[in-house]
């Protein structure tokens, strides 16, 4: 069999971090080829530098054996390359034929073929086994159907390679199937199939290759009869562990925390509980419940059954409010679109959260607030020339810890970190990790969400891996291993 | 140089509306006289009152367009319950108040019901509250207001052309700074119209604020729809028609984004006065009225193209340090 996609010698590099080095990689014609690696091992730069969505530094990528040192995304599709990601690419308004056909020209200049474009994606449709009336509107389609429609979309553009980007982490597990046999169909016409997935079952269900990533590094590729769920577990963590973590020794305490078989928007049900003074991580894959778990605890999502306790008292929160004033605080994911408000001032954001308790009559007592935002800034070592600078104007890691003196400052003593170091440089993510645990040691209990393996078995004292809405495991600190993490977050 | 220029900008409202005042008294040696300028203020109080209120809904981030119906609507109810059914002045003034918070509310409870902004629902009611107010008004003026009444907007103070309504307008402007900076009421709104989902999370009841603006927006929409129809001596369907606009561009002018979560009350009265005192310099140069329009569509572009360009070249210098970082 011939290579029809091959990368050589790829290189990429953002400020600070190498995201590609040397990296060469070949796909045949016809096989459905997997790529696995951990966060950060530079799956999506791949992708981007496949499809031309960006430049590489240097190397070249060949396809059916042209090569190309400059690819944009317009010569990349020309060349048959075509992309499904997590987000669809449609227009909702419109109907399945006109998605399909989104930006070729059919019939005059004036009209467009609409009996043409019907007939033919009918045909594509066909093709795939799927039944999907091309006149339905996208929008009304199930987000599965709705991939079906974005495979039928690149069959319709001519696609020769097919790059999947965690196809099955947006559609139920019963429709799964569906996809991989339309997958498998694909490669039955000849075409090329790139799938990228966290999910190592679905790997071995459907792959011929494997080939895994490490660090942006290219590690090696398998045919999948040849390697077992260890193995290439083993691969993708051959990682050193290089940033050191700043140690700490305490004791956990009596629990503060308990949630018992809780569960809300989709299948979950989790059980765990957090001890004072302990840092609680949570490891699993995007989608295994953990940040819905982080935002039904902070009472921004209410449970659908389950329990919640505080110290032992059962608690339901309307609101954030209540788990406010019950002590649990959440610094959120997105740190710019929920964690502070960028337009104001650090002076203004520090006692957002804590400004009943310091109004009287509703009238806020400023020097209170003042006093406030003071304390927090400077117990953060928030670097700032001002408290009246902007939060827009703060580095990452300086509006994280804005975030996090908003949560504090509101009396609380349950933290929960969802992702703390997400787009954080490497000097501010030491001083996120030095407070997390000065927190812990002054007996605040912290329950950290992280999809960094290092940061995930440097920080907790204890890890409990979620998969697919449950608690798959539970690791003591001397059962740390990032093997383990992966397999439990894979429910192996 | 540069702090001169970060002054300007930052009361750009201020600034022109000084230009402005030079230029009209260039042209008009009336312009510059006690007596015009406090014709123009008190023209304009009820617009300034009116605004406060819209302020609270802008600076959360949302908008109306039915408050000049809502105004026109509440006007012709409270000139029939002061003139046809005579009601007691204290009890009109409490039932218009009352009315017009129950409007203001029903947007905002719409909105909630319907999951669309309040800018929408507004659409919708601003022709609802048109056609009543016809309906109610039997597409006649009512007049025939009781003299306590006619007081509110027209009554002198001190013998002198500062009036009654100017007053109540230097009060209520006095205590809405008030709330919108000292309280956490106030901090709420800009919470709401800065980041909604922060404001969320930090464990702000969204919905129940947004009720809370409208309320208070609802009151101050009634008091300056009192104003007006005191000052008018009467009231008609169409008397506040075109108060949406006029507090809209001011305010906008004045420095509340478009976008919610900015936005001072002094800016605010500086819009205001400023769009006023064009109208009022347009009318003194004998500018057709139709022209009229044109301009002040005009000037509306200008600023929120303004508004746009400030937040683009913010949102550029962020992502230039960015890159250099």
């Amino acid at each position: 069999m011939a290579a029809i996609l091959e990368l050589k010698g790829i290189r990429k590099e953002y400020p600070g971090v190498v995201a590609l080095d040397d990296f060469s990689i070949s796909f045949e014609e016809g096989e459905i080829h997997s790529i696995m690696g951990e966060n950060g091992a530079g799956k999506s730069t791949m992708i981007k530098i496949i499809t031309g969505a960006i430049p590489a530094d240097c190397g070249k990528v060949i396809i059916n054996g042209r090569a190309f040192e400059k690819l944009n995304p317009a010569i990349s599709k020309e060349n048959g390359i075509g992309a499904i990601y997590q987000e669809f690419n449609m227009i909702p308004s419109l109907s399945v034929a006109e998605n399909i056909f989104l930006g070729d020209k059919t019939g005059n200049a004036i009209m467009p073929d609409f009996k043409f474009m019907h007939r033919r994606a009918g045909e594509i449709m066909n093709e795939l086994g799927v039944n999907i009336d091309s006149r339905r509107m996208v929008g009304e389609l199930t987000t599965a159907q709705q991939q079906l429609v974005e495979i039928a979309k690149a069959i319709g553009k001519k696609c020769r390679v097919l790059i999947m980007d965690e196809p099955s982490a947006s559609i139920a597990m019963a429709e799964v199937e569906n996809m991989f046999r339309i997958v498998r169909q694909l490669k039955a016409s000849g075409v090329t199939v790139i799938y990228i997935s966290h999910r190592i079952d679905e790997v071995f269900q459907i792959s011929d290759r494997v080939s895994v990533m490490r660090d942006g590094r290219y590690i090696a590729t398998k045919p999948i009869r040849d390697v077992t769920k260890k193995e290439l577990i083993a691969m993708m963590v051959g990682r050193e562990l290089t940033e050191s973590f700043p140690g700490r020794s305490a004791p956990a305490g009596e629990p503060v925390l308990e949630v018992e078989n809780l569960s809300g928007n989709g299948d979950f049900h989790i059980s765990l509980e957090l001890r004072k003074g302990e840092i609680l991580g949570l490891g699993g894959l995007v989608g295994a419940g953990r940040t819905e778990l982080a935002k039904m605890l902070a009472g921004d999502i209410r449970p659908s059954s389950g329990e919640i306790r505080v110290n032992g008292r059962s608690v339901r929160f309307r609101d954030s409010s209540q788990a406010i004033e019950a002590g649990i605080g959440l610094v959120p994911e997105d740190r710019k679109l929920e964690g502070v408000f960028l337009n104001y001032t650090i002076e203004w954001n520090i006692p957002v959260m804590s400004l009943k308790s310091i109004s009287k009559f509703g009238v806020i007592d400023f020097a209170k607030a003042k006093a406030l935002a003071e304390e927090y800034s400077k117990r953060l070592m928030i670097k700032t020339p001002s408290l009246r600078q902007l939060v827009r104007n703060l580095s990452g890691g300086n509006q994280q810890k804005v975030a996090v003196a908003k949560v504090l400052a509101a009396k609380t003593n349950i933290i929960i970190f969802d992702e703390p170091t997400r787009g954080i440089d490497v000097g501010a993510k030491q001083e996120i990790y030095r407070l997390m645990n000065e927190l812990a040691e002054q007996g605040m209990s912290i329950m950290m969400i992280s999809s960094e393996m290092e940061e995930l078995l440097g920080m907790s004292d204890r890890i409990v891996v979620l998969h697919e809405g449950r608690v798959s495991g539970e690791l003591k600190k001397e059962e740390f291993s990032q093997e383990r993490v992966l397999e439990l977050s894979s429910g192996i | 140089m540069k702090r001169f220029f970060d002054f300007c900008r930052r009361n750009l409202a201020w600034v022109l509306l000084a230009v402005c005042c030079l230029i009209f008294s260039l042209f008009s040696e009336n312009f510059f006289t006690v007596r015009n300028i406090l014709n123009i203020l008190n023209q304009n109080a009820y617009v300034m009152i009116a605004a406060f209120g819209i302020s609270f809904i802008m600076m959360s981030g949302e908008m109306d367009l039915s408050i000049g119906y809502m105004m026109s609507m509440t006007g012709v109810l409270s000139a029939i319950m002061s003139s046809r059914l005579g009601l007691p002045l204290p009890l009109v003034i409490a039932l218009t108040i009352a009315l017009t918070v129950f409007m203001s509310i029903l947007n905002t409870l719409i909105s909630h019901m319907l999951g669309i902004t309040r800018m929408f629902v507004s659409f919708g009611t601003m022709t609802v509250y048109q056609g009543l107010s016809f309906i109610i008004s039997q597409s006649k003026t009512i007049s025939g207001l009781s003299a306590g009444y006619k007081y509110i907007g027209q009554g002198a103070l001190f013998g002198s052309g500062f009036t009654f309504a100017l007053l109540l307008t230097i009060v209520l402007g006095v205590a809405v700074s008030f709330v919108l900076n000292k309280t956490y009421f106030g901090r709420y709104v800009f919470a709401l119209g800065g980041n909604p989902d922060a404001a969320r999370l930090a464990g702000i009841n969204v919905r129940k604020i947004q009720i809370y603006i409208a309320g208070v927006a609802g009151a101050f929409l009634g008091i300056a729809s009192l104003v007006l129809t005191a000052r008018v001596g009467s009231a008609a369907a169409t008397t506040a028609m075109g108060t949406e606009f006029t507090v809209i561009s001011g305010l906008l002018l004045g420095g509340v984004s478009i976008r919610g979560g900015e936005g001072k009350i002094n800016g605010c009265i500086a819009g205001i006065l400023l769009i006023g005192l064009l109208g009022n310099g347009m009318q003194m140069a004998g500018m057709n009225v139709y022209w009229q329009f044109v301009a002040k569509g005009a000037i509306m572009l200008a600023t929120i193209g303004f508004d746009t360009y400030q937040m683009q070249r913010r949102t550029a210098q962020l992502n230039a340090r960015k890159e250099s970082a």
